[in-house]
Formats: C-alpha cells, sequence, structure tokens
C-alpha cells in the first residue's frame, strides 16, 4: 500500500519527515514546484550526489531515512543563493541544515574538516586561520602591515556560550 | 400577537452534512411566538420557497426567519418570495448557518448543533422587532463613465454607444489603444494586433454617442447608483485637437530628444509628437516636462509653431475640468507589466540585452523601433540564439503569488515570430516551470511552437551573467533529462508578468472599490457576480480585476457593457430602504456624523425656534448607503440605521446568552 521505491524498496518515513519538518517551522517547503532554480544556481552542484531540489522532493515524499546518515548534506557551503532566489519561499537550505542537525542527534558520523571547524572556531573563534594575502605586485602582505589590529584568542565564556549553543541547536 | 415562521435549510448536504438540522428545526419549535417550524432540502429552491409562501398566506405569519447560508447569496431571492405571498420582504431574517457554522466547524458537529440553535435563537428574537419598510426609488442618468482607452475600454464604450447610451471614455495617455496597440501580434491566431485593434479604435472617436477624452483622468466622483457626478480633468496637449491634421512636420523641427514611452523608452522621440504611429486621435502632444518653451516661457524656441501651417500648436492652452452625470461606470484601466528590475538575479536594467516580453513585442512590431525586425539592443545585430525565461514575477512568493495567465502564450507567440522573422537562423530556448495552455486553440499552438524546433528546458535558471564578448550565458537545471546545462544566449527575454496598474491605489480610493490581495480590483463575487464591484452602478472590464488575455478582456467588456445596460436601461431604479434616519428631538447638532459620512449624505440645517438657533442633521436619503457609521459615531443616540437599529442588535444579543427564552425553561 502507499508508495514505494522500486529500486531500493524503500518506503516512506512520515515521521521522521515530520520531524524534519517541525524543526524548519512553517509549511512552506511542501509549496516546491520544481523549478529547478535552487539546483540551477548551487554552488555545490558539481560535488553533490543528489540534487537540491531532489532533496525537497525526497522529504516532501518522506523518502528521509537514508538522508541524514548520506554525505551529500554536507557538502552545502550554505550560500543561501537558493533562499535568496527561491520563487516558492521553499529553499533546501533550511532542509539540509535540519538533516544536519538530525544527524548529529543520531550520531552519524560527521566530516572530519566538520568536526575541525568546530574545534577551530572553539580554539580561535575563527571558522578558518587568517592566512596572508599577496598582492598583484606579488608581495605579501599580513595584517601588521596593513596596521589592522591583532587578533586575540576567544574568551572562555565564549567557549561556553558556543557549547552551550551548540547544545541546543541540535536537541 | 405575533407569528414566526421558522425555516431550516440543509443545502443539500453543506449545512445538513454538520448541523443537525432536525433538531434546531425542533428546537425552533419551543420558542415563543414561533407558529412553524420545518426543514427542508433545498430552501430557495421553488418548492421551498412555495412551502414559506403557503405558510405565510395559511398560517398568517408575519415574521419569517430562513437559517440557510449567508443573506449575500440569497436574502434577495427569500425576500422577493415573501413580498409575492403579501408580506412586506423586510419582515423576513435570515441565520446564516452555512458560512458562519456548518463550514466553519466542519469536525466538531455537535457543537456546530448548538451554535446554529443560538443563531436560530437570536434571529427569531430580532425578527420580533422588524419593522416594515418601502423601497426607495430613484431615476437613472441613461450615460455611463468608462475609466481606460484600452481594449476593454473600447469594447465597452462601442457596445454601449451601439445600444444607443452616451459614453464618457476617459483614456490617462494621449491616444486610445492601450497595452494591444503595443503588440505585434496575437495569440493563438497569430492575427497583426494593429490590424484588428485599430478601425475600433477610429470608431470610437467616430462614435456620435462616445465623447473620447483623451490625455485626461478622472478626479472625482460623487453621488450613488445611477446619478454619478464625475469630474474628468483634460491635461493640456498644448496642441489643438481639432485644428491638427496629424502631418507630424512639428516633430521634424523639434530641436528635443525624449525617451519614447510607447517604444518602452528603447528609442527616442520630439518633445513635440504623434503618441504612435496609429493614434487616434492622430493628433500631435507636446511634453511639458522637456518643451524649452513651456520651460523657458516665451521668446524661447516655439519652432513647432512656426513650422505648423494648420496653427494648431497653442503654447497657452490651459487645463480643463470636465463636469458629467453619469447613471454608472465602468472601469476598465487595465493593468502594467512587471518591472524586472526588481529581481536582481537575472539582469535587467544592467545587461542590455535582458529585455522583457514587452520590449520584444516593440522590436517585433513593424512601426517599432527596428521596423519589425528582431536586433539586439545592445549591438542591433541580428541575434544568434535566443533564450526565453519564464514566470519573471509571476509565481514568486517575493513578488506576485499568481499566475500572470499570458506569459506562456507570449513566450510561445514571441519564438514563433522570432522563428519565422529569422528562419533557421536563430536557436530558440524557452526555460518554463510548466506551460499553461489553457484557452481555446492555445495548446494546439503549443504543439505549433514545438514543431518549429524550439527547444523546451523545464527548469529556470538561477541567475543570468554577462560574459566579456557581451554574450550572456547562464546555468539551468533540466528536470526532463535530470542535467544541469548551460546556455549561452545573445538575446534573453523574460517573460514578464502582469502586474496591477498603480492607478489603482487612487481609483479604488476615488470610488470605495476593495482590491483582492493580489492587488487588483475586487469583483462583488468571484464565480456569480464577476463584471460587478460590490459598489453598486460600477462595473469591472479587463486586466484591472486580474490579469487576462485579449480573448478574456473582450469577453468581459462586453458583458461588463451587458451589466451596464441591464442599469441605463430602466428609467428608475429600487434603493434597498436601509437607510439612516435622525431623530430630530435628540440631534444636538453637534456634526460628528456629517464628519465621518464617507458618502456625503449628512446635511447639516439650521433653523430658528423661538428666537434660537438650532442647527439638526438630517439625511439624504438617496446618497446613504446605510453603512451605519453615523448611527455607531452618535453620542446621543439620535441616529438610526433602518433595520439594523439598536434594539433590535442589543435583542439578539441578549438572546445570544439567554436560554430562558426557551418556554418552559429555567
Amino acid at each position: 500500500m502507499g508508495l514505494c521505491d522500486l529500486m531500493s524498496m524503500a518506503k516512506p518515513n512520515i515521521e521522521v519527515r515530520d520531524k524534519i519538518l517541525a524543526r524548519i517551522g512553517g509549511k512552506e517547503l511542501a509549496n516546491c514546484f520544481q523549478c529547478g532554480k535552487c539546483t540551477s544556481g548551487c554552488t555545490a552542484l558539481k560535488l553533490l550526489e543528489l540534487k537540491p531540489h531532489e532533496i525537497i522532493k525526497l522529504v516532501n515524499l518522506g523518502f528521509v531515512d537514508e538522508l541524514p546518515s548520506s554525505d551529500i548534506i554536507w557538502t552545502c557551503v550554505t550560500c543561501l543563493k537558493c533562499v535568496q532566489r527561491c520563487p516558492q519561499k521553499a529553499s533546501p537550505y533550511h532542509v539540509i541544515i535540519a538533516l544536519r542537525n538530525l544527524a548529529v542527534e543520531r550520531e552519524a558520523k560527521v566530516p572530519e574538516s566538520y568536526m575541525k571547524a568546530v574545534s577551530q572556531i572553539l580554539e580561535t573563534g575563527q571558522i578558518d586561520t587568517y592566512q596572508k594575502i599577496v598582492t598583484r605586485n606579488m608581495e605579501t602582505v599580513d595584517r601588521e602591515r596593513l596596521k589592522l589590529p591583532k587578533i586575540c584568542q576567544p574568551k572562555e565564556s565564549f567557549q561556553i556560550v558556543f557549547m552551550k549553543t551548540m547544545e541546543e541547536k541540535t536537541v | 400577537m405575533t407569528k414566526i415562521g421558522v425555516y431550516v435549510c440543509h443545502c443539500g448536504i453543506n449545512i445538513a452534512g454538520v448541523v443537525d438540522v432536525q433538531k434546531v428545526a425542533e428546537y425552533a419549535k419551543t420558542l415563543p411566538d414561533v407558529v412553524v417550524s420545518k426543514h427542508y432540502m433545498y430552501m430557495c429552491s421553488e418548492p421551498g420557497q412555495r412551502m414559506i409562501q403557503e405558510d405565510i398566506r395559511n398560517k398568517e405569519l408575519d415574521r419569517v426567519v430562513i437559517a440557510t447560508c449567508s443573506p449575500r447569496m440569497h436574502e434577495e431571492t427569500f425576500r422577493r418570495a415573501v413580498a409575492e405571498a403579501g408580506l412586506n420582504p423586510y419582515l423576513t431574517e435570515i441565520v446564516n448557518l452555512r458560512e458562519q457554522v456548518s463550514w466553519a466547524h466542519t469536525h466538531e458537529p455537535e457543537k456546530a448543533t448548538e451554535k446554529a440553535k443560538a443563531l436560530v435563537r437570536m434571529g427569531i428574537a430580532r425578527s420580533r422587532l422588524l419593522e416594515p419598510l418601502e423601497k426607495h426609488r430613484v431615476s437613472v442618468e441613461k450615460s455611463i463613465l468608462v475609466v481606460g482607452g484600452g481594449i476593454a475600454g473600447i469594447q465597452t464604450s462601442l457596445d454601449l454607444a451601439n445600444a444607443g447610451f452616451p459614453v464618457y471614455l476617459v483614456e490617462k495617455t494621449p491616444s486610445i489603444g492601450g497595452r494591444m496597440a503595443q503588440l505585434d501580434k496575437t495569440f493563438p491566431t497569430l492575427d497583426c494586433s494593429a490590424c484588428i485593434l485599430t478601425p475600433k479604435m477610429v470608431d470610437v472617436v467616430k462614435h456620435p454617442n462616445i465623447t473620447t477624452l483623451t490625455n485626461a483622468e478622472v478626479t472625482d466622483v460623487k453621488g450613488f447608483v445611477g446619478n454619478y457626478e464625475v469630474t474628468i480633468l483634460k491635461k493640456p496637449r498644448y496642441v489643438d485637437e481639432k485644428k491638427c491634421v496629424g502631418c507630424g512636420i512639428c516633430a521634424q523641427v523639434c530641436p528635443v530628444k525624449v525617451p519614447d514611452e510607447f517604444n518602452e523608452n528603447l528609442t527616442q522621440k520630439r518633445a513635440i509628437s504623434i503618441y504612435s504611429t496609429h493614434a487616434v486621435p492622430n493628433v500631435a502632444i507636446i511634453n511639458s516636462n522637456y518643451c524649452l518653451r513651456l520651460k523657458h516661457g516665451k521668446g524661447v524656441c516655439g519652432k513647432c509653431q512656426e513650422a505648423c501651417e494648420a496653427k494648431a500648436v497653442e503654447f497657452e492652452e490651459r487645463p480643463e475640468t470636465i463636469h458629467a452625470k453619469v447613471g454608472g461606470i465602468v472601469l476598465a484601466v487595465g493593468s502594467e507589466v512587471f518591472n524586472a528590475s526588481q529581481m536582481g538575479e537575472l539582469g535587467y536594467g544592467r545587461f542590455k540585452n535582458v529585455i522583457s516580453n514587452i520590449e520584444f513585442e516593440r522590436i517585433s512590431d513593424a512601426s517599432g523601433p527596428t521596423g519589425g525586425k528582431i536586433l539586439s539592443p545592445k549591438n542591433g545585430e541580428t541575434p544568434k540564439t535566443i533564450a526565453f525565461i519564464q514566470c519573471v514575477g509571476s509565481r514568486d512568493k517575493r513578488f506576485h503569488e499568481y499566475c500572470c495567465r499570458v506569459g506562456c502564450m507570449v513566450t510561445l507567440k514571441q519564438a514563433i515570430l522570432a522563428r519565422e522573422k529569422i528562419r533557421e537562423n536563430v536557436k530558440i530556448y524557452i526555460c518554463y516551470i510548466d506551460m499553461r495552455a489553457f484557452g481555446k486553440g492555445y495548446d494546439e499552438f503549443y504543439t505549433r511552437a514545438r514543431d518549429m524546433d524550439i527547444d523546451f528546458v523545464a527548469g529556470l535558471p538561477s541567475e543570468i551573467h554577462e560574459s566579456s564578448d557581451g554574450s550572456l550565458y547562464f546555468d539551468v537545471y533540466d528536470k526532463g533529462t535530470n542535467k544541469l546545462l548551460q546556455i549561452r544566449a545573445d538575446l534573453v527575454v523574460l517573460g514578464t508578468g502582469l502586474v496591477p496598474n498603480k492607478d489603482l491605489a487612487d481609483i479604488s480610493a476615488l470610488i470605495h472599490a476593495s482590491r483582492s490581495a493580489d492587488g487588483f480590483l475586487l469583483e462583488a463575487h468571484p464565480k456569480l457576480r464577476p463584471l460587478e464591484t460590490a459598489a453598486a452602478g460600477i462595473f469591472l472590464a479587463g486586466a484591472c480585476q486580474g490579469p487576462k488575455d485579449i480573448p478574456d478582456t473582450v469577453a468581459q467588456a462586453s458583458g461588463a457593457a451587458a451589466k451596464a445596460l441591464d442599469l441605463l436601461s430602466r428609467g428608475e431604479i429600487e434603493l434597498e430602504p436601509l437607510k439612516a434616519t435622525v431623530e430630530e428631538d435628540l440631534c444636538s447638532g453637534c456634526k460628528i456624523c456629517a464628519s465621518i459620512c464617507p458618502f456625503l449624505a449628512i446635511e447639516m440645517t439650521t433653523d430658528v425656534i423661538d428666537g434660537k438657533e438650532r442647527t439638526k442633521a438630517g439625511v439624504i436619503e438617496a446618497m446613504c448607503q446605510g453603512c451605519g457609521l453615523c448611527g455607531s459615531a452618535c453620542p446621543t443616540g439620535a441616529i438610526k440605521i433602518q433595520q439594523y437599529t439598536s434594539t433590535q442588535v442589543i435583542t439578539q444579543v441578549d438572546a445570544a446568552f439567554a436560554e430562558r427564552c426557551v418556554k418552559g425553561g429555567k
């Protein structure tokens, strides 16, 4: 009875789908009319096995069991182009973030680079190490030469707040 | 002794599917003064009405309470039936069990039934206090005002004028013709738009019953159905319409260049010029914002005046105010094309070769800037690749949620035109969400386009880029092939939709017309009264009511004309007697009512009684619409609204909370 994916014999999991929908709030996702605009402009598309509009369709139909454990949800670079341009305000970005949170909750494997990024933020307060810039004249310029203030280490209170927020967001 | 009859309607299963109608009818029987209480499948049907009429005659009912659908639906029907049976029609009370009960509480049948009982109880309580009223008769002015001279206004005006009624046709721009005059061909027959429109435009100005006022605006509307007093401001042309022969010599000598609105600003014209090649009236006009003489005064330029052999140029012309009395008003003010520069990602306004579909029309039109050759605006070359992008500004919650209803067919037509004009030397792509070809002959037209080597890509691009060689490119995901494609094109045409005319804000304020959520004018009923507004005597034609193509616009325009004829052909009409009345002894003459009445229906009069001046309010019955604002504002309670008196309403409220009026109750 009902829907079935003939390739994998998977059935929709409405419970998990509703969990995802509850996380993103609102019912906009159902408005997606598969115009493909999100996929047309996706920055990370070449890395994705599944296209953004397909993720929406899969969630709408309830084929969500595989998604949180899949690598593809981690490829999105959160450029938010799809959020800005979706004509139906149903962009895949919010779904992808919800799936990531679900993955953490299920203790699914999170790509190493993400964990690195988290520890980087904890230690330095930044998502990346700061780098020197090479100008057109092949001069190497650093912050000091540009007379920018030195970057200080984050305070302990930041780390506490950061960890607390992380916990809240994933629950 | 009041004798009340109560009738509960099932409305098929609309009411009876939720509300236990039998229980409601039985409950009504227990209430005082109720001598008969019945329920029936369709109260509004002929046997239902007959049942009420027989009871009025046989049981001598003097009040009728009908628990049925909204009074907006059938109050008139039941009042007529009651009147036929010899009872004053205003002794009928409608209780709304459909919109306010069964449709609102589908999942709670028991509570819904209790609410239905309460509403019936309230209706019965109010019905006892109803008073017999007589309809008010007013004469109808046998002429009409049509606002907007596009194809909708033209069709309405011609239909009404041919039926013998004087028409005032007011058009804002210097020529009638509207949007249709800007189009090259029309779908799905590819008729030349100008060829089918211009004869009608000429018919309008030549018609003895039509007064065509171009370059004019309606500035004031007063009065009521059958008796509107309108003020029209005719802006100066600075050219005498009667003398000008339309030779165009003035434009040849004029030194000032101005953007050409008719050509969507793709070209320039002169400060004095004729609006378009097939303008009607074919008379020049001076753009006062640019004309050197009008800006700097006497002694400057004036070349057109010297060159004009007909001596038609008149720099001293002043605006003219025209007053007219009309029986009704047809609004045919049309729509505008979505301005795609709001949608930054598509590059409209930044990239010269990204154009809107109305600009494509002008480029494709033989009277347009390129003489009908399809050339890129940037370099004037014939494009080798044209890409059309659909649903720009429409079906988009950031801009307009609705479907523009013309974009798909416009693009198919333009793609076919491009194929016919540039032949096999152009590649054509259409990027779309879904192709909506719903009208007569439309899907056949779609098939025709598919046979013409036009590539359809099922998906929208996210953004358009311009490469260094000036060509445009974009990535687009195609649902059909499940592939991400890149399209490189010389010309990108955006399928921009129709949006509400910005003048609608002024117009709706002028005549108290409501607008729907999409911004277009609101019809009185979406299915059964699509050509009328809620205000009596004001009708709708064309795209001001919602986006429409030409066939639909013309059909609606003729329909609005028929509705207007229904009004104009009567010598007199009956107005609802639901008016405000002033009890003079209570009136303190504070004038609050006069200051808030939206229909200017309150008149203050001053009499001298016993040497003392006394100011009192009075209601001009014909102007009063019975809205009730004055009644609620009156501090002394001197103003009563017939059929909605304070006692009637308060009794109804009391009944809502009182089970005690049940016979034998506690």
